[in-house]
This record gives structure tokens, C-alpha cells and sequence, in this order.
């Protein structure tokens, strides 16, 4: 193709490259670090290991408080996201539709706990909740997730509907369809992607809040980041490591199986 | 003319929910936050003032803490920017079939727990991790170098927790770009760097101003990073908000600092998203 | 690695105690105490040697949530007025301060509890008892640091330089090593200027300061400081995981503070709080809790000194008595300003 050595082509492309790989493998270190850990045979957290073993896997069996907490994580998890693509999607089908300024504002508002602290939402929030009287419960924490996780599902279905030609739906409006009939036979399939994976971000972005679970989780259930750094910390407790092992391999299949049957990047980007 | 309106009616139920959600469990606490934020005491015992805005701005420890999380979010994000510039054009070069592996490759942080992660952090930077090792063995170093509970540690660390945020916006808008445009800069005789400079990198601008946004927000309040990697001698705005709210019990004081928190990060977005108007009507207008 | 101590000998050891058997999980009985616990060493002890007791004598289980006594008084507070959102506090002696201060905690009934009575008169606070005694010095590598430390003064060692650690003001185990710099530098609770002064001397030596008192002890193990403040039982617990650390006294005295337990104010289930309260104040309980690897310093007169809490904190009440302590009222009027002084003086 080019009829002299293109050096400045050259040096761009390997400094690119360059960079891109020093990235992915800092993307990548902490993982896998976290798996090396994961197998130890020692006592006690240490890097490296001296030995592997499967014993900490095996441990998790019987650690029944690390069970509870996994299994309050995923409760929350699953009651926001249920509840976020409820409030998110019907509020996307408004939003996109919209040209009114005040539907902007609405989009912003909605999406604004992903720029505002958490850390500081979490503390208004117990607030209130103690202001009118509720003791911090599942329920309570729930709300505050729904609050943080909204705009992830807002955003991806937003961004599917945005793809979606909307003289689709007028063709099936005017064909006589009811406007439930539409959105369930026309809409949803070929949003459902959209909203599938802004429902898993949610998901995952519940299952590892600590900034706004460490104001509202009540005294009787701890969830399972804060259970996690708990056990790390305080008692070195190397059950954490294969808990980590279990979710990171959990979340790699499930990311596979979004991938597969969502199309789950093409929404992440 | 009725049908239109009953339509525009019911469209606006549909966003009822969730504006009711919101005004209930994310304006309310705000605003009280704000309410609060003006109580004379720590006891909150009635007297309106702005004490606490007064203690904050009088005391110059406070405003430098403010002045080095913001900083510390500039200099995450541009680090962000600069390695992951790279990686979301090299997604644009490369086979679907690595696109998938990549793409899996850069959100894999964001869904491993944030504490598991930082945890292997602290493995990685110790004064006897991965790094340091290496740092000595190749003797680049005498001394094993402080990078736990340094500010570059936190830097660092942040970067790679948020660097998905900066390269999935990049990510979109690099294949949105016509690459006709580069070969004909290239045809025209412009070489590869001067071609990325004038062409590629103006036109990707949206994408950087996205990605800067949701990377800036989200390394300024990442409580968990900053606190374990930075540890206590690197104070940050949302570690002080956790520890006059938890520590001391000082609520008045900590509404007052979140709300100047909030208002500084708030400022920024305007900001930044104000440069990205005056950029898309230069390109465009 | 050999280690001393396994998993399943400590598992023996405390079942062995009472004959108990495993909680019954999963099974929502009608009857369930929500008690706070410190996290670390005593979420351990707790729940392996006080809940089952607990269950055994009353019929309830209980759910025992690690908080920071910081994080129990602000979600007390949070909750004042409406209903508790848990029924046992167990406190440091500033906070416990603080909590009866702001009317967060009950005044203990005696005649609930039978266990009270045999405890030292010292220990019978009138808003709850004292379960054990917490003291401090200093815990080091013996791998890296070959001369034991006999003082503070040593942490100032040159050779130390950027191997120290300390813990911020959020753990009592911070504030009392500050007081303590400070009770040896001529200051008083009412003045801490001598203290910050010979804290930033202090500077060069700290490789880091955790933000709370758990991190502390992760960074022993992963070998990022050699020598420090620490905790006498959570010493003595790391080592007998097989963590290479050895805990000393200072020769200055041993500062130490009271730990205790309170039913709080608008307790859910108050009846089986006592219950719980009295379960720790139990003879049968603090001896267990009194073994290796907990090494809890019993406050019951019933239950003599031994093993390493005889050998290395008091082989008789009266010793415990020539410990150093603080007064935690004035500790409590001065910590705000000193945790933001404290903020400042060891900023990078």
C-alpha cells in the first residue's frame, strides 16, 4: 500500500497499542489476583500464596452469616430491579417521546444520583427515613438502591427506544392495535434488549452498594459488600476470597449469558 | 385536536411513577439535607443560621480537602482519558470477535464487587506487593515505594475502577465516525498523528466530554477507594461527610458539607457539559 | 506455616463449654434479639461462646450486628423517638458516655439481672455493666523488629522510619494512644497541644494511618507496618491465626478502658435483652471467653485470672486498678476539635 516506510504511522499505531495493553492489564491485575487468593491453602489472607487448595471453597458451605448476607444482597438487588425497570421503563416510554423542556428536566433529575454523592444521598435519606419514623429495614434500603439504579435502566432503554422507528408504532396504532397490544407485541420485543441489560448494570450496581446501604441497612440484615470488607478486614477471614471467587465467576457467566442472549454490550457503550 | 390531548395526558402518567419516586425518596431527603444544613447547632435545637457554612469556609483545612478531591478527580480522569483513549480506538481496529472479548474485558471492573477489588488492590501496591517487588528487583528502587495510602495510589486506583466509564462513550463514538474522513486526510498526505489530532480526536470530542462527566462524578465521590487506599492521612470530601455524620454526629455540619460537595460537583458537570455545547456548534453550527 | 490453633479446635473448645448446640437457622423464631457487637475479636466471641449460651437460657435466638460504637450511637440517634433499631449496645466508655448523654440508652436493672451482683463493684455501672477490660500497647513483627519495644518512645526510633502505624480518632484505640502521648507530655484532656506537637515528630516513622481500627490489623498481616498501637486482644487473636505479631505493655502504664454492654431505650424485646446482657455477665461465659485465642479480661469476681490475661494484663483485680485512664467526659467535649486537628497535623 505505501511506497515508503510510513514511520509516523508506525509510531502512532505502537503507541496505541502500547497504552491499550497496559490498560487491559490493569483492568484485568485485580481479578485475577483476587482468583490467585481465592484458592489459597494458608490460614490467612497473603499474597502469594504459598500453596492452593480448594479448602476456602469447600468453607463456604457452612458459613451461614456469609449465606445470609449473600442471600439479603440478591433479595434487594432483585426487588430494585424489578421496581427500577418498572418506574424506568414507563418513564423512558414518556421521556423519549417528549420535546417539552420540562421532559429534559425530568431526564436530568432522573438521571442526577449518577453524577450527585451517594455517599451524601445515603445520609439524607436516613435522615428522612428517621424523621417519619421507619426503622431501617429491607424496605427502606430498597429504596434507596431503586434511587441510585433508576438512571442505569433509564439510560439503556432510552437508548434502545431511540433506535426504535416510530413510525412502527403509529403503523400499528393506526392499524387499530391498542396501546397496550403495541407495546407488548411491537415496543418491548425490540426494546427488550435495551432494557434487559440496563436491569443487569442495575442489578450489579445494587449487589455492590456500600455508600448508600452503609446509612440504611438495618441493624438485623448486613448485605454482602458490607459483610464482605467486614470479614476482610476485621477477622482476615479468608472465606472472603472464595465468596469473591464464587461472584466473580457468577458474574462472568451471567455476563456471557446477557451477552448471548441480550446483546448486553452493544447497550454498554 | 381532544385525542392529541388525552395523548399528551397519558404520556405524562406514564413518567408519574417514577417522578413521585423521586420527588418522594431523592428531592425530599435532598432538600432536607439542604433544611439541615442551616441548623445553628449541633444539637439542632431550632436556631437558623449559616454557622455551618461558616465553620466550613473559616476553617482553611476544609477548603483544601475540597480543592484536593476535586483535583484528585481531575487527575483520575485524565488518566482515564489517556489510556483509555487508546483501547476504545483499538476496538474500532480489531475483529467483532475481539471487540466481544474487549468489550467483556472493560466492564468486568465494574461488575466485581468494589470492596473485593480494592482489597487486591492493596495486595498489588503494598509495600511488599506485586509492584513493589518487581520495582525492586529490576533495581529501579532501593527502597520498596509508597504507593498504598499515597495519593498516586488512590489515583491509580481510581482509574482502573472507573476506566469504563471514560472508554464505553469513547467506545461509541469512534465507530460512529465516518472512517472515509481519516483515509482522506491520510490521501491528502497528512500522517497518522496529525490526522488523529485534527480529524479523529475534534470529532470524538462528545464522547470525551461524556465519559469525562460520569469518570469525574464518579472518582470524587468514591468513598470506598479513597478511604482504604488513601487511608487517613489523604482526606477527601466524602470520607469527612462519614465522619461528621457517623464519627461525631454532627449532622448540621455534615449537610453543610454535602451540600457544598454537591454544588462543586454540580458546577463541574455544568461546566463540562456547557464546553461540550460550544464545541458541538463550532463543529456542527 | 504451623498454626497453634485451628479453626475446628476453637469450634471444640467453645462447644465443649456448655454442651451447646449450633443455632437453628433459617427458622424465623418469634422470639429474636437484635444485639450490636464490636466487629473482629468480638463479633468472634460473641457468637461463638455468648449467642448459643443466650439461646440455651432463654429460648430466643439473637442477631448480632458488628457495628463501631460510633455507627451504633448514630443510628440510635437516627431512630430516637420511634423504635429501636436494635436492643443490646455494647460501647467503649466515651461513647457509652455519649449515648447515656443523649438519653439513648436505659438505666440497668439490677434485679434482672442475677449475674450483676457477682461482678466487681468497679465494674457495675449504674447504666450497665463492664464486660471486660480493653488495654493497649504496642504489637510488632518479631520477624522484622528483633529488639523488643518497651515504650511509646520507641515508635519515635529512627529505624522505624515509615513502618509505623497508628489508627485515626474514630477508634478508641486512637483516642487513647493520643491521651496517652499526651499524659506523658505534661498535657491534660483539657489541653492536647502537647500531644500534637510530639505526634508530628511522629510523622517520618507512620507508613499509615487507618481510618478505623479493623484496617489496622489487615495491615499487620500484609506486613505493611512492623510496629504499632494495638489492641491487646486483637494482638493475641492475629497470633494465634499464625500472624507474626507479639504484643507488649508500654512501661509508662497500660492505658485501658472499660467495654460495656446497655439495654437501650426503646428496646424492642427489653425482657430478653437483660437476658442477653446477663448471659455475657455469666461465670461459665467470661471463663470461655477468657481462653486463648480471645483472651477477654473477665469483670465477674467469679472468675479468676488465667493464661496469657493473667500472664500479660493482671493476675489480680488490684492490678487492673494501676491501669491508666481518661477522662472520658471531657475526651467526649474535646473530640471534635481534635479529630480535625488530628485531620490536619497528619495530612501528606
Amino acid at each position: 500500500m505505501r511506497r515508503y516506510f510510513d514511520w509516523e504511522g508506525w509510531s502512532f499505531t505502537a503507541v496505541f497499542a502500547l497504552l491499550s495493553l497496559i490498560t487491559i492489564l490493569v483492568l484485568i491485575g485485580p481479578t485475577i489476583v483476587i482468583m490467585m487468593l481465592s484458592f489459597t491453602g494458608e490460614e490467612t489472607l497473603h499474597f502469594p500464596p504459598t500453596h492452593y487448595s480448594l479448602r476456602w471453597y469447600r468453607a463456604l458451605l457452612d458459613a451461614n452469616e456469609l449465606q445470609d448476607a449473600f442471600i439479603i444482597s440478591i433479595k434487594v438487588a432483585a426487588i430494585t430491579v424489578v421496581a427500577s425497570v418498572v418506574l424506568g421503563v414507563s418513564a423512558a416510554m414518556t421521556i423519549a417521546r417528549s420535546k417539552s423542556p420540562w421532559m429534559r428536566g425530568l431526564e436530568t433529575l432522573f438521571m442526577s444520583p449518577l453524577i450527585l454523592p451517594a455517599l451524601a444521598f445515603g445520609f439524607a435519606a436516613l435522615m428522612m427515613f428517621s424523621l417519619l419514623g421507619f426503622r431501617p429495614s429491607t424496605f427502606t434500603l430498597s429504596i434507596g438502591h431503586i434511587v441510585v439504579c433508576v438512571p442505569f435502566v433509564l439510560r439503556t432503554t432510552l437508548a434502545s427506544l431511540a433506535q426504535l422507528d416510530p413510525a412502527l408504532l403509529d403503523c400499528s396504532v393506526s392499524l387499530g392495535a391498542s396501546d397496550l397490544y403495541t407495546f407488548r407485541r411491537i415496543t418491548l420485543p425490540l426494546i427488550g434488549r435495551g432494557v434487559a441489560s440496563g436491569g443487569f448494570i442495575a442489578f450489579m450496581s445494587s449487589f455492590d452498594n456500600v455508600p448508600v446501604s452503609l446509612f440504611l441497612q438495618d441493624a438485623r440484615t448486613q448485605v454482602l459488600p458490607i459483610y464482605l470488607w467486614d470479614i476482610i478486614q476485621n477477622q482476615l477471614d479468608s472465606r472472603a476470597a472464595s465468596a469473591c471467587g464464587v461472584i466473580i465467576i457468577a458474574t462472568i457467566v451471567l455476563m456471557v449469558l446477557m451477552e448471548r442472549f441480550a446483546g448486553f454490550s452493544r447497550f454498554m457503550k | 385536536m381532544a385525542a392529541a390531548a388525552t395523548e399528551k395526558s397519558r404520556e405524562w402518567q406514564l413518567a408519574l411513577p417514577l417522578t413521585a419516586f423521586f420527588a418522594l425518596f431523592f428531592v425530599a431527603p435532598l432538600l432536607l439535607v439542604i433544611g439541615i444544613s442551616f441548623q445553628a447547632t449541633r444539637r439542632m435545637t431550632g436556631g437558623l443560621g449559616l454557622n455551618q457554612y461558616a465553620a466550613f469556609l473559616g476553617d482553611s483545612l476544609n477548603v483544601e480537602v475540597l480543592t484536593d478531591t476535586l483535583l484528585l478527580g481531575v487527575k483520575a480522569t485524565l488518566l482515564c482519558l489517556i489510556f483509555g483513549y487508546p483501547l476504545a480506538w483499538l476496538f474500532t481496529r480489531v475483529s467483532a470477535k475481539l471487540q466481544s472479548l474487549l468489550i467483556f474485558l472493560v466492564i468486568l471492573p465494574i461488575v466485581t464487587s468494589v470492596v473485593v477489588r480494592t482489597f487486591a488492590w492493596i495486595v498489588i501496591l503494598g509495600r511488599h506487593g506485586m509492584v513493589n517487588d518487581t520495582i525492586v528487583a529490576l533495581g529501579l528502587s532501593a527502597q520498596p515505594l509508597h504507593l498504598l495510602f499515597s495519593e498516586a495510589g488512590v489515583v491509580i486506583v481510581l482509574t482502573q475502577v472507573q476506566m469504563p466509564l471514560m472508554v464505553l462513550p469513547l467506545i461509541t463514538v469512534l465507530q460512529r465516525i465516518d472512517p472515509n474522513l481519516a483515509s482522506a486526510s491520510s490521501a491528502l498526505g497528512a500522517g497518522a498523528w496529525r490526522t488523529f489530532f485534527k480529524i479523529t480526536l475534534p470529532l470524538s470530542m462528545p464522547g470525551i466530554i461524556a465519559g469525562t462527566i460520569l469518570t469525574y462524578t464518579a472518582c470524587v465521590t468514591a468513598f470506598v477507594t479513597q478511604s482504604l487506599i488513601g487511608g487517613s492521612r489523604l482526606l477527601y470530601m466524602p470520607m469527612m461527610i462519614f465522619q461528621q455524620a457517623m464519627d461525631l454526629q454532627n449532622w448540621p455540619f455534615a449537610a453543610a458539607v454535602s451540600v457544598i460537595f454537591m454544588i462543586s460537583v454540580l458546577l463541574i458537570v455544568a461546566l463540562l457539559v456547557a464546553l461540550s455545547r460550544g464545541r458541538a456548534a463550532r463543529l456542527y453550527g | 506455616m504451623p498454626f497453634p490453633i485451628s479453626r475446628r479446635h476453637l469450634l471444640a473448645g467453645s462447644a465443649a463449654l456448655a454442651g451447646m448446640s449450633a443455632l437453628p437457622r433459617g427458622v424465623f423464631a418469634a422470639d429474636e434479639l437484635v444485639a450490636a457487637t464490636f466487629g473482629g475479636t468480638w463479633a468472634n466471641v460473641q457468637k461463638e461462646i455468648l449467642a448459643p449460651y443466650f439461646s440455651k437460657k432463654s429460648g430466643a435466638t439473637v442477631v448480632q450486628s458488628p457495628m463501631l460504637a460510633t455507627a451504633q450511637i448514630a443510628k440510635l440517634t437516627a431512630a430516637k423517638g420511634g423504635p429501636a433499631p436494635f436492643d443490646v449496645a455494647m460501647l467503649d466508655e466515651g461513647p457509652a458516655l455519649e449515648a447515656i448523654d443523649a438519653g439513648l440508652i436505659a438505666k440497668y436493672d439490677a434485679a434482672k439481672s442475677p449475674n450483676f451482683a457477682g461482678l466487681y463493684p468497679q465494674f457495675q455501672g449504674e447504666y450497665g455493666p463492664a464486660i471486660t477490660m480493653q488495654a493497649i500497647g504496642i504489637a510488632y513483627n518479631p520477624k522484622t523488629v528483633k529488639t523488643p519495644p518497651t515504650s511509646w518512645a520507641d515508635l519515635w526510633k529512627p529505624e522505624y522510619k515509615g513502618r509505623v502505624g497508628i489508627t485515626s480518632l474514630a477508634s478508641t484505640l486512637g483516642l487513647a494512644f493520643l491521651l496517652d502521648i499526651n499524659r506523658l507530655e505534661g498535657g491534660t484532656e483539657a489541653d492536647m497541644t502537647p500531644a500534637f506537637k510530639k505526634l508530628k515528630t511522629l510523622l517520618p516513622n507512620l507508613a499509615a494511618v487507618s481510618a478505623n481500627f479493623g484496617a489496622h490489623g489487615a495491615l499487620f498481616r500484609q506486613n505493611e507496618i512492623d510496629i504499632g498501637v494495638q489492641n491487646f486482644n486483637f494482638a493475641e487473636e492475629l497470633k494465634a491465626k499464625g500472624v507474626p505479631i507479639e504484643f507488649v505493655r508500654v512501661s509508662t502504664g497500660t492505658p485501658a478502658w472499660k467495654t460495656t454492654m446497655h439495654v437501650v431505650k426503646g428496646a424492642l424485646k427489653p425482657d430478653l435483652a437483660y437476658a442477653y446482657v446477663d448471659s455475657q455477665l455469666a461465670p461459665d461465659v467470661q471463663a470461655a471467653m477468657q481462653k486463648t485465642p480471645w483472651n477477654v479480661v473477665p469483670t465477674s469476681t467469679k472468675v479468676p485470672y488465667e493464661g496469657i490475661v493473667a500472664s500479660k494484663i493482671a493476675k489480680t483485680p488490684d492490678d487492673l486498678k494501676k491501669m491508666v485512664f481518661f477522662d472520658w467526659k471531657k475526651v467526649n467535649q474535646g473530640r471534635a476539635a481534635w479529630t480535625q486537628q488530628f485531620n490536619r497535623e497528619i495530612r501528606v
